[in-house]
């Protein structure tokens, strides 16, 4: 009868270094996954090591495996990986850096952020994300002013991760930004304060030229929570997107102002069922009796969604 | 009752070409949740052994070379 | 590899996980955090990297229950009126107030929730009773990142290793494991203080369409084993006869994730293109209108995306087929269906118990306990009901503490050593035939009776005669089953658990004579509910080597059920004739 070890083994760090320096690359890419399955921090050095490694398929798996460790040394490794000629194994350091946690990982992204390169840039920006480092805020405030948009939207991400009152006036110059998509992530990364000069921005934005960074905009709002913003919202009603439309709707809800109640009103008759109901959804929030008679007619809509929001509208209102 | 062999297309193809078992590596027969890929002891490179397939291609994601595609089963195609 | 080994070794511990899938490796992460002191082991058939449902990852939570969108007790009720109200609301009520605390562990553990532009959860609201969804963009790290936990809390895993059946003590309380090796047939004893079982759902019950065996809803290697596995320990299951059916891709058998693509404005409909699910909840009322529309003139049924702007679409295909069942793209593509341009066909999946979906399973209390004493289960298997995958994770991590510290307190269970060499037995017979009838042949007999006779609309006769015929399969599988190497034994005693959970599916369907949750327990010749004589649990369970069933009162309400809220939902009650 045989005798058999059960376990699954983790691997001795050791013996994994050896093969690290065999003259095959790909017992090297072999040895590089088996030392991130170890979890064991002693292997943070080998792999750092194993991303300089002359071959790039090593370095790619270098790459990959320091995902599953933390810490200011893991954070280096993948800031070189980072810098790689070789674009793949670049690609999976940006991927990495963005599992880090640890703010005291900080120090070794910071100094990247004025790198020559823009994908460094970016990648740097996106791994301090969420770290939520302080000292992170003054040089992605800078970066707002990047020449590459995708190092800006990380910027803002940056930023917005990290909440500070003092921020708002990049953020709201951020809203400005030339680029779609870095308005876009500012006017998401506004709603986490209810300062006037926010919901200003915010409200400013239902104006944008892009459809997304409208659809943002409707919907920070009811994030934000002020109640001033219902007038700017009723507008958005008439937005040529329903995606738009939709996202208002549903923020008036949330704002329950009466006086946006009569304009909700023409909503409730649009070709597309997803908005009839938040429509209804709204008024049913809002709680204006004057909405009565306009859902009595949708309670019989169709669409079983539309009908049941109305009929849930409704009870709300009393009638 | 005697057995038959029918043939059946399987859904795991490996590109030989690519594939690095033979360096030791096995990471797609070890993830595989069905457990149907082997290392031939021919060629000394993966295959599917057993048409028992949920095509949810962890071989594939975690191949490291890239060498290993998952087709939908043919019956389900 | 493959060939059959002759090899038996005996280990021990204080817990052991049974499943590597989602609640097993939460469980094992908690009895270990909980007494670092204790040895935990994890067994697990495929491998921990890479097992169970969420194998590829999840796209996303949708049974949320976060501070400042939904409340416990809000949960609680929409459960109890979901499931009909046959729930016991205590391990609900556990579930939804424990749940947030997991999902900050989660985050931790580098589980990558979809996150605002100001660092916080992204919750998505779906409809105005308050269904709350946390999306997973990235979800397809979740077992890499579960993985790495179990590594640095240096949990004992053994991989490959299936178990097969309880130990018990003299006493009743349980003692252990057997398992066998999926690639040499060697045995392994677990003795244990407290065993968890986290085996996943019965997937490979019924027969998906197609005929490929492996083409389920669920990942095809949870076939029901620790269903089988509780029975033959003598733990009673709970409404087995509340089947898991779901909408799913028409023959790609993934699931449609309308909870995904809800939020971006997507929807279902009849061939008409328009809504016809009228039903509040995932239930099996819902399924009934699935079914119903789909044995209509409006039939088939939709998954609608063509109005969505490109850039929306786009968004949503990043997602639907990069996690959970990442070949979607790919089944798309072969037919030629574009989300932009056409709808995409749905149908309802082949049957299979699955509490993450319904309400059955091993019944548990809120402590996760078993009715057998050390016996603990979580996760798709047990009888909380709506589970989904976060439940797996809260209930695996509540089934993990508990089952450390009742083991800090035990010393290691007696077992009979009798009872190894029986089971050695049983399970190497068929390895022991020069000839005879191969699993797979006898799994698609048992599969496809189940398609023929027990799935729904039950029919009292035709259930009848599906356990003559299963009775026949059962007679040649243990007497006339062949394997010829280590995969095909373990597949071979798949089969069995996958004709135990059959013989309990008809079981427990004949015995509940009434019609209850819409199409999953649809009795023709019983068509109404009725409260006064089945507003109960049915348990089923071994006795003196029979299969039993009896009633079980349900727990009083700790969240009560205003007469109109639950009036409201019957009211959406429809006719069962399609």
């Amino acid at each position: 009868m045989s005798v058999f070890e059960p376990f699954e083994a983790f691997g001795d760090v050791d013996e994994i270094a050896d093969r690290l320096r065999d003259p095959d690359p790909s017992v090297r890419r072999l040895a590089a996954i088996e030392l991130g399955e170890t979890a064991s921090p002693e292997a943070v050095p080998l792999l750092a090591a194993a991303i300089a490694d002359p071959a790039p398929e090593v370095r790619r798996q270098a790459a990959r495996a320091l995902a599953d460790f933390d810490g200011i040394e893991a954070a280096r490794a993948l800031a070189s990986g980072l810098q790689d000629p070789d674009a793949e194994t670049a690609a999976a350091a940006a991927e990495s850096l963005a599992e880090l946690k640890d703010p005291e990982a900080a120090p070794a992204l910071l100094p990247l952020v004025d790198h020559a390169d823009a994908f460094v840039r970016a990648g740097a920006l996106r791994g301090l994300k969420a770290l939520r480092s302080p000292a992170a805020f003054a040089p992605a405030a800078a970066a707002l002013r990047d020449p590459a948009p995708e190092a800006r939207v990380q910027a803002v991400g940056v930023i917005g991760y990290l909440k500070l009152s003092e921020a708002l006036p990049s953020l709201i110059g951020a809203a400005r930004d030339e680029a779609a998509e870095v308005r876009e992530a500012a006017i998401n990364a506004l709603a986490f304060t209810r300062h006037p000069s926010a919901a200003e921005a915010v409200a400013a934005a239902l104006d944008d030229p892009d459809w997304r960074v409208r659809a943002a905009a409707a919907e920070s709002l009811g994030r934000i929570g002020v109640g001033d913003a219902a007038a700017a919202l009723v507008g958005a009603l008439r937005d040529g997107f329903w995606q738009v439309r939709q996202k208002a709707l549903v923020s008036l809800g949330k704002l329950r102002q009466r006086s946006a109640a009569q304009a909700i009103l023409p909503l409730l008759d649009e070709e597309l069922p997803l908005l009839r109901k938040e429509a209804a959804a709204a008024l049913g929030e809002i709680g204006d009796a004057g909405a009565i008679s306009a859902l009595e007619r949708r309670a019989d809509d169709p669409d079983p969604d539309v009908r049941k929001t109305a009929r849930w509208a409704l009870t709300r209102l009393g009638g | 009752m005697p057995l038959a062999s029918s043939p059946t297309t399987v859904p795991v193809v490996v590109d030989e070409a690519k594939c690095i078992a033979e360096k030791g590596c096995t990471v797609c027969v070890d993830v595989c949740p069905l457990d149907v890929l082997r290392i031939s002891e021919e060629t000394g490179k993966a295959y599917m052994k057993y048409d028992e397939c949920w095509y949810c291609m962890p071989c594939e994601t975690d191949c490291p070379t890239g060498a290993v595609s998952v087709n939908i089963p043919y019956l389900l195609r | 590899m493959d060939e059959i080994k002759d090899g038996l070794a005996e280990v021990a511990c204080d817990v052991l996980v049974i499943g590597g899938g989602t609640a097993g490796p939460m469980a094992a992460y908690k009895a270990k955090v909980r007494n670092p002191k204790s040895r935990v082991i994890l067994l697990e058939k495929a491998n921990v990297r890479r097992s169970g449902a969420i194998s590829m990852g999840m796209d996303g939570l949708n049974n949320a229950v976060i501070p400042g969108y939904a409340t416990p007790e809000q949960y609680v009720k929409e459960i109890t009126i979901a499931n009909d109200g046959i729930v016991d609301q205590a391990p609900v009520l556990k579930y939804a107030r424990n749940c947030y605390g997991i999902i900050e562990e989660l985050d931790r553990f580098g589980i990558r929730f979809q996150k605002t532009e100001n660092g916080d959860f992204d919750v998505k609201k779906v409809h105005h009773l308050g269904a709350y969804v946390l999306p997973m963009p990235n979800g397809d790290t979740v077992k890499k990142a579960l993985y790495r936990q179990l590594r640095r809390e240096q949990i004992l895993i053994s991989n490959r290793y299936m178990a097969t059946r309880l130990l018990t003590s003299r006493d009743g309380h349980v003692a252990g494991a057997i398992a066998v090796n999926a690639r040499t047939a060697e045995f392994l004893v677990v003795r244990a203080k407290t065993v968890i079982l986290c085996m996943g759902a019965a997937g490979r019950l019924g027969l998906p369409q197609s005929g490929y065996l492996y083409g389920t809803y669920e990942n095809a290697t949870n076939s029901g084993d620790g269903y089988a596995m509780a029975y033959h320990a003598g733990a009673k299951l709970a409404n087995l006869e509340c089947y898991q059916i779901n909408p799913l891709i028409k023959d790609y058998n993934g699931p449609a994730c309308a909870y995904v693509a809800g939020p971006f404005g997507a929807y279902t409909t009849n061939a008409e293109g328009s809504r016809f699910i009228e039903c509040d909840y995932w239930s099996g009322q819902m399924m009934q209108e699935f079914y119903n529309e789909l044995q209509s003139g409006k039939g088939p049924v939709f998954l609608k995306l063509d109005h969505l702007h490109d850039e929306t679409v786009t968004e949503i295909e990043t997602i639907l087929h990069k996690v959970e069942r990442p070949s979607r793209g790919r089944f798309h593509e072969g037919r030629g269906t574009n989300y932009r341009e056409k709808m995409v066909e749905m149908h309802i999946s082949e049957i299979g118990f699955c509490s993450g979906h319904s309400a059955s399973g091993v019944f548990v209390d809120d402590l996760a306990r078993t009715t057998v004493p050390g016996l603990y289960a979580a996760g798709d298997m047990a009888n909380v009901p709506h589970n989904y995958m976060l439940g797996a994770f809260t209930n695996g991590a509540v089934a993990g503490e508990d089952a450390a510290d009742v083991a800090s307190g035990i010393d290691l269970p007696e077992f009979d050593m009798a009872e190894v060499e029986a089971e050695r037995e049983r399970v190497l017979a068929p390895t022991r035939r020069e000839d005879g009838v191969p699993p797979n042949q006898l799994e698609y007999k048992t599969r496809r009776l189940v398609n023929d006779y027990l799935q729904p609309p039950k029919v009292t006769a035709k259930m009848r005669l599906g356990q003559l015929r299963l009775e026949e399969v059962r007679d040649d599988l243990d007497t006339n089953m062949m394997v010829r190497d280590a995969h095909e034994l373990m597949r071979s005693l798949e089969a069995a658990s996958i004709l135990d959970c059959a013989d309990m599916a008809a079981a427990a369907s004949l015995y509940r004579e009434e019609s209850r949750w819409g199409l999953y327990h649809n009795r023709v010749d019983f068509p109404d509910k009725n409260d006064a004589d089945w507003f109960c649990h049915t348990l089923l369970s071994k006795k003196d080597g029979r299969m039993v069933a009896e009633k079980r009162a349900i727990e009083p309400y700790l969240v009560q059920i205003e007469e109109h809220e639950r009036s409201a939902y019957d009211r959406q009650r429809i006719l069962k004739q399609a």
